[in-house]
């Protein structure tokens, strides 16, 4: 059935239409439900007095309203527990002494079981709920489940009541006072310990499908032997059957000031992560003795949960160590997602603490105060660069250095990267592996051959794999990422060991043992070309899983690494080393695809919104262009050539090759500058970062061979002509990049400037200007007329600007 | 009854000035009759998914948060209000859910058909503590959905959301009169759907 329609009808309903007595009765009925409607008296007395010929009709209708209404209001607001119900003799067998509490779903009672002479708390479900069949069921079936628990820190259910008694469970007395009481008189690695225990106990909840979702001082109770217990699962709930609940029908709120924000708003998804918040405000509460949200009445605490930030703890308690303050707050951070994960997580930190290491924990709340402030600051570094305070490049640099402070980067990478004695005692493990796996590759032994050498790769390389990836698994990722890169490196050389012990891929390449690599050595083992290949080509997949599997861009590193050692097999197998031999520029010429492909890999990488993985292929690219340009330049002899043919003048020569390269980097550097990406940006500004290296060194050595060629015929004035062309083109090209260096700030382009400038001046006096003292008399009055005309430059402008503008007479 | 309207009055007052527990009072005595319209506001899907007494809870929140911006006029306006409320609680909860559940892709099945511990039958249909504890509530919607729709949104209309017989004519766009006797007969049936069902 359709039931949910509230569309209006138009339309009356299909009836007859209503007689004269009928309309009469609805007018009657529509004033008494009016009178209702605006709280008035509303009586069949009233209604009589109005409509005296409507009698037993009417009665009828009230009273079906009547038993409406009754249905609809609530039964005046029935205390949990009425103080008029009597305490029961006994309870499953137990003496009832008095009552503990009493809550929204029933009471808790103390007795005494006589025949362990133990007391025991008994908890009942209040005699409103009683009555419902369903919420009876559920309260037991719950109980039921708490029973099957069995940790130290969670109080126990030892029995649950029989069907003829009223619902009960009976459950573990605990005898202690709230953890934040408890606390007060602790140092802070006491405190720590405890909440460390306490999360432990609520993970194991977790772990079983139950989500506390109302834990609070009051429901931890820490007894004499400091042991804390969880107890009160009065609205914990199996995560797994989220129907099978039983929560206090009553009550509408729990208790707010351990609610986490998703549990103010209606978030219907409550979890673990829940559990978590409110731990971390039990410690903010442990740690300071103030709440982390203090609020006059519901709406703020609410607000105060859902918007604002906790004063950090060591404001309030100088004591707190900065590690514990993060931990604090990473757990009560507003995101579920920004928390840790699980409780074990959160006492997995502070053991990391307690054993004085460095915990995990960086709280978003920094890193927002710092964006921020570092937003605010980059504003202005904007208006600097607009205003030409900053040039680009200086802004891009401080944007890094800013980025890199707000990054959300991952703990573990700031901890890796911190050299600790276990950090390079971990690396330095890993390369021994690689190193020793190395070494069975390369080298023969008697013992150690055929399938002895293939177990011992894999001996070291699968363990690594699977510590790796389980302590991935377990968060502890500083160490995983060591065991994984052991295995990045373990694996080609247990492929090649492998290949070479099956003697798969064995066959040397079109019958060239010149070209095998490994076979110029005769010390090491043979392993061909294709082997090598082989090898490195099926460990790609792997690390590609490895990226996938732990989202961390070292893996992309590997891979760009590994990458680049897979084209220089490749280019082995194409015969590279006959080719050294016979034309090394073959050699380089063959080294431009490759570096196109990872010009390609990195920018899809980069479209592809993986930009911290691309950033590993670029500089791939950028090194095998510089050795291929340059390599090409020296050594391939069809380029210098076609430069021959193509313009005679040249003569070939390979300054004039490198000039090329020096424009072909200019291209490069506009063409990269041209796309919005700051990675491309990077490689613009390194081919930019190469021309006046390439330009002003080949412009001397042109120079003095030119000039040589002169002074061997003198009489030729075409040779003349060229050499006293460097001998200027020198330091005009050198000003020239000394001035160049002012569009985009290129300190490289002043200094060789500079530097070349000198030289171009020296030359000049020992050639064309020999034994002319004017030259540097000259030198030093440009000098001096320069640093004044500098110094005076505003005023030189504006005189500069009156004198063109005015008019000719 | 004016002792009850100076008291839903200086509940709210009370409730203003920030007395949470006077709040709670005053929203428990509306609790059923918000029930009944979010249960016929929810479309049958969201019925299976969402759990009324969750939209109870997050109207109560968010009608404490902002008590500020109502205006007392009727008593009747209370309820009114929490009425629109709830309704905006509704329309936030189904997008928020929608969402989730296109990203989660699929949906779990909040329960499991061979749960042999499972709930009554009415439980499949109305997945609420409330409806389940309150038990005439559970049989007054089986009358309810008994009715033939408009005869049931008149009755909602005038006694779980307690509007006037003018409001409630403006809302259905009928004369008061056409109002008045739609309501007539929308009580009649309800009472001959009463004696017809049994009575849980």
């Amino acid at each position: 059935m359709n039931d949910s329609s509230m569309k209006p009808h138009p339309e009356e309903p299909s009836a007859p239409p209503a007689g004269a007595h009928d309309e009469r009765i609805a007018e009657a009925l529509a004033h008494y439900l009016d009178w209702q409607a605006a709280g008035e008296e509303a009586s069949l007395d009233r209604l009589r007095g109005l409509y005296p010929e409507l009698g037993g009709e009417l009665q009828s209708e009230l009273a079906t309203i009547a038993g409406l209404d009754r249905v609809l209001s609530e039964p005046p607001a029935a205390p949990a527990s009425p103080p008029s119900e009597p305490l029961p003799e006994r309870l499953s067998g137990c003496r009832i002494l008095g009552e503990i509490g009493a809550g929204g779903m029933g009471r808790v009672l103390l007795a005494l079981d006589e025949r362990l002479g133990r007391k025991v708390a008994i908890k009942t479900l209040s005699r409103r709920l009683r009555e419902s069949a369903s919420v009876r069921t559920r309260f037991m079936n719950e109980a039921r489940a708490m029973a099957r628990l069995n940790h130290p820190n969670v109080a126990r259910i030892y029995s649950l009541g029989s069907a003829e008694e009223e619902p009960h469970f009976v459950m573990e007395y605990v005898e202690g006072t709230p953890l934040t009481e408890t606390a007060r008189a602790m140092s802070v690695r006491q405190k720590a310990d405890l909440l460390r225990e306490v999360a432990l106990a609520v993970d194991f909840l977790h772990r079983r499908g139950i989500v506390h979702r109302d834990l609070k001082p009051a429901n931890i109770l820490v007894g004499p032997d400091l042991e804390p217990k969880v107890l009160d699962f009065g609205l914990a709930r199996q995560v797994e059957d989220s129907a099978a609940r039983v929560t206090h029908p009553g009550e509408i709120l729990g208790t707010p000031a351990y609610f986490a924000p998703e549990q103010t708003q209606g978030d219907l998804t409550v979890d673990a992560r829940t559990d978590v918040f409110a731990l971390g405000a039990i410690f903010y509460e442990m740690l300071t003795g103030e709440l982390p949200f203090p609020a006059g009445d519901l709406a703020e605490q609410l607000y105060r949960i859902r918007e604002s930030d906790p004063v950090l703890p060591r404001r309030i308690n100088r004591d707190v160590p900065g590690d514990v303050q993060n931990v604090c707050l990473k757990a009560l951070e507003k995101k579920p997602a920004d928390r840790y994960q699980s409780a074990h997580e959160l006492a997995a930190d502070l053991e990391r603490f307690l054993a004085g290491e460095a915990v995990l924990a960086s709280p978003s709340s920094y890193s927002r105060v710092m964006s921020g402030r570092i937003g605010q600051h980059l504003r202005e570094l904007e208006g600097w660069k607009r205003d030409r305070i900053l040039s680009d490049s200086e802004y891009d640099s401080f944007r890094r250095l800013y980025d890199r402070l707000i990054e959300r980067e991952d703990a573990w990478i700031m901890e890796v990267r911190r050299l600790s004695l276990p950090q390079v005692t971990l690396y330095l493990g890993a390369w021994l592996l690689a190193v020793g796996a190395a070494l069975v590759w390369l080298f023969r032994y008697r013992t150690l051959s055929g399938f002895t050498a293939i177990f011992t790769v894999a001996l070291a390389a699968a363990p690594a794999l699977w510590i790796g990836v389980r302590d991935w698994r377990r968060s502890r990722f500083r160490i995983a990422v060591a065991f994984l890169l052991a295995f990045c490196l373990l694996l080609p050389i247990f492929c090649v060991v492998t290949m070479a012990e099956l003697g798969l891929f064995a066959a040397v390449a079109q019958g060239k043992e010149e070209w095998e690599f490994l076979f110029q050595f005769p010390s090491i083992k043979r392993t061909t070309n294709a082997q090598l290949w082989w090898a490195l080509f099926v460990s790609l997949p792997a690390y590609y899983w490895l990226r996938r599997f732990t989202k961390s861009s070292v893996f992309s590193l590997v891979m760009a690494f590994m990458g680049a050692l897979l084209c220089g097999a490749t280019m082995l197998r194409m015969g590279m080393l006959e080719w050294l031999e016979s034309d090394p520029g073959r050699v380089y010429f063959r080294l431009i695809p490759f570096a196109l492909l990872f010009f390609a890999a990195g920018f899809a990488i980069e479209r592809l919104r993986y930009v911290s993985d691309s950033r590993y292929f670029y500089p791939v690219a950028v090194v095998f262009t510089f050795i291929a340009l340059s390599g090409v330049a020296t050594f391939h002899e069809p380029y210098a050539e076609w430069l021959r043919r193509a313009l005679p003048w040249t003569r070939g020569q390979i300054e004039y090759l490198f000039v090329i390269n020096a424009g072909i980097y200019f291209a490069l550097h506009r063409l990269c500058d041209h796309f919005p990406s700051a990675q491309l940006r990077g490689v613009a500004k390194a081919f930019r970062f190469v021309i006046p290296g390439h330009d002003l060194t080949s412009l001397p050595l042109l120079g003095l061979e030119a000039t040589r060629r002169w002074q061997d015929s003198p009489a030729d004035a075409g040779l003349r002509f060229e050499a006293r062309t460097f001998e200027i083109l020198l330091p005009a090209v050198a000003c020239f990049f000394v001035f160049a260096s002012i569009s985009r700030q290129m300190k490289n382009y002043l200094a060789t400037g500079l530097l070349f400038l000198a030289i171009g001046a020296v030359r000049l006096q020992q050639n064309w200007l020999k034994d002319h003292s004017a030259w540097p008399a000259a030198l030093l009055l440009a000098g001096i007329v320069l640093m004044i005309g500098a110094a005076n430059y505003a005023s030189l402008r504006l005189a500069l600007r009156r004198w063109l503008r005015r008019p000719n007479p | 009854m004016p002792g009850a309207v100076t008291s839903t009055y200086g509940l709210i007052e009370r409730a203003r000035a920030g007395d949470q527990e006077a709040f709670a009072e005053l929203f428990h005595s509306y609790r059923r009759r918000l029930a009944v319209l979010v249960h016929y506001q929810l479309s049958p899907a969201l019925r299976g998914t969402l759990e009324i007494d969750d939209i109870l809870q997050e109207t109560f929140l968010r009608a404490f948060r902002d008590l500020r911006s109502f205006r007392y006029e009727s008593p009747g306006s209370f309820m009114r209000w929490l009425a629109r409320v709830a309704q905006h609680v509704i329309v936030d909860t189904a997008r928020y859910h929608g969402r989730r559940q296109r990203q989660a892709g699929e949906q779990v099945p909040l329960r499991d058909a061979g749960d042999s511990g499972g709930p009554e039958p009415a439980d499949s249909r109305t997945p609420s503590r409330l409806l389940r504890e309150a038990e005439g509530l559970r049989a007054l919607l089986v009358q309810f959905d008994a009715l033939p729709p408009d005869y049931r949104e008149v009755i909602l209309l005038s006694k779980v959301e307690g509007l006037s017989t003018a409001e409630v004519a403006e809302r259905l766009g009928r004369t008061r009169q056409a109002t008045a006797v739609l309501l007539h007969r929308a009580v009649k049936r309800l009472r001959e759907v009463r004696e017809r069902l049994p009575q849980t």
